[in-house]
């Protein structure tokens, strides 16, 4: 399983444009590793979207988080969510990825 | 039913004491019922009435809260009110000064009463999440991160990124700008402008003398940027390894066409904000001095008047206009605006090219480093009409030696016949 993390938006959107996504491999994890971030993943998949659309909103100047889960070599799952409507599942996947 | 309230209005209180004390429950419960009622209108109109005094009386009270590295801001604690000492927490303190900087510098100098011009309270959270890159206005409150510690350091380092997000406030309660292409540029710029503003207010800067960077303080001392943007030379804030080259445009022919979603950062809001601040930066240089003067003031007139689609060009005849309104056709200050929105290629309207260039180039000499200020009107309207005058004694010239040619030509055409 593959995991990429995209970050868009924010006060220094136009420096979030040109970083490069964060990418992990659940291959080269240790294995205790590989299975908190699969169950994550499971957890941020079923919470499913946060209570607000996609579009800004009153919010200014917050982040959006793309997550994408490749499993096989295909992409199978894209989350998208924002600082401002954002899951617990999602948010604690997001940690993960920001400390790993 | 309605005559039933009349009576009840009109019933003194000792009557109601005696009806309590009734033997029948009919009247009893009556009573009881009228008295719970008036009791609860009596509370409802003081209720409403405290509503109102926290409302004006507010003054944009402020109160910072400490996230403790947590998402969620309803469990953050408090951290700091004005009623309590100042914290130990330096993010605490920056956080709170910068608001009370960002407040006082609306009321003092633009006469509103915090972001709604009505008092509202200002709170801001700290320590947001854990390594996070960012500060956001989230439609209510301010939310700081501490940075990753590796790009980015603590956001309330900056004065301008407080006063910055605090203006997106401003913003959504006058113009209320989309936040998508050009409005959404005119938004982030506002941001940008005023982000800039009071932090030469707060340090008492001229517009010669301030750096106009955004955001100098909120990387790592190992991060070779400048600033996050600069309004003096948009697209050289920074130049590094890491992320290239500062993308912003300083002028319309470079205009970034971006895709309107999240990847895109909604056509680029933070990237062609790099026009309009240029235009601010050009304005306050050629009116010269204090920057909060009469730049500050033509910006927040124009702010209000405009609406949420408006563009570019928009921004800058209404920006033209106020100009004329607040000092006077041709006056200095309106010969500044001109000259600036066309240095970033953008013509106000009904104003033809030739007479634009010309009587903005008066613009930007005219008298250069005098504080701006109503006062200055007078010689400011000089300068103007000079540079028109100059202009038709130009035009009267060529006529006159075009009819002195077409003379001769008559005359060789005369004599050849």
């Amino acid at each position: 399983m593959k995991v990429t993390l995209e970050k868009h938006g924010g006060l220094a959107a136009a420096i979030q444009l040109r970083l490069p996504p964060k990418e992990l491999d659940s291959a080269a994890l240790p294995a205790n590793d590989a299975a908190e971030l699969a169950g994550l993943v499971a957890e941020a998949v079923s919470a499913g979207p946060a209570a607000e659309e996609d579009r800004p909103g009153r919010a200014r100047d917050a982040m959006s988080y793309t997550i994408t889960v490749e499993e096989d070599g295909r992409s199978t799952t894209v989350l998208t969510q924002s600082d401002t409507a954002m899951s617990p599942g999602f948010a604690a996947l997001l940690r993960w990825l920001e400390t790993h | 039913m309605s005559r039933t309230r009349r009576v009840n209005c009109i019933i003194p209180p000792h009557l109601l004491d005696k009806l309590l004390d009734s033997e029948h429950t009919g009247v009893r419960k009556a009573a009881l019922d009228t008295m719970l009622t008036t009791a609860r209108l009596r509370g409802e109109r003081g209720l409403r009435a405290s509503f109102v005094g926290a409302a004006s009386a507010g003054n944009g009270r402020r109160t910072v809260f400490d996230c403790q590295q947590g998402r969620l801001l309803p469990t953050a604690t408090l951290a700091q009110s004005e009623d309590g000492a100042a914290s130990t927490d330096e993010s605490v303190r920056r956080a709170f000064d910068g608001l009370g900087t960002t407040r006082d510098f609306y009321r003092t100098v633009l006469q509103r009463n915090s972001v709604d011009d009505r008092g509202m309270r200002l709170d801001g959270y700290v320590h947001f999440d854990v390594k996070f890159n960012n500060a956001f206005w989230d439609g209510r409150q301010m939310v700081f991160g501490d940075g990753d510690g590796t790009l980015f350091t603590d956001f309330t380092r900056s004065l301008d990124v407080i006063a910055h997000e605090l203006t997106h406030a401003v913003t959504e309660f006058t113009a209320g700008l989309a936040y998508h292409g050009q409005s959404g540029a005119l938004n982030e710029s506002m941001s940008d402008v005023f982000g800039s503003v009071v932090k030469q207010w707060s340090l008492n800067q001229s517009a010669e003398v301030a750096d106009w960077l955004i955001g100098a303080e909120v990387f790592t001392p190992e991060i070779d940027a400048d600033a996050l943007r600069s309004m003096k030379a948009p697209g050289h804030a920074y130049d590094n390894e890491l992320f290239g080259k500062d993308p912003q445009p300083d002028h319309m022919s470079h205009f970034a066409h971006l895709p309107d979603n999240e990847r895109g950062d909604f056509g680029g809001v933070h990237i062609n904000s790099g026009i309009p601040n240029k235009a601010f930066y050009l304005t306050a240089t050629n009116i010269g001095g204090s920057s909060w003067g009469a730049p500050a003031l033509i910006w927040y007139e124009s702010l209000k008047a405009s609406s949420i689609d408006t563009q570019f060009q928009g921004f800058a005849d209404t920006t033209h206009q106020k100009a004329e309104e607040l000092y006077g056709a041709g006056s200095n200050e309106q010969l500044a605006v001109l000259a600036a929105w066309q240095e970033v290629g953008i013509q106000v309207s009904g104003v033809p090219a030739g007479v634009a260039r010309d009587l903005g180039r008066a613009g930007r000499n005219g008298a250069p480093g005098r504080t701006a200020g109503q006062d200055t009107g007078g010689a400011a309207r000089d300068d103007g009409l000079t540079a028109l005058n100059r202009q038709i004694d130009a035009l009267a010239s060529q006529v006159a030696s075009l009819s002195k040619a077409m003379t001769a030509m008559q005359r060789e055409h005369v004599t050849r016949g």
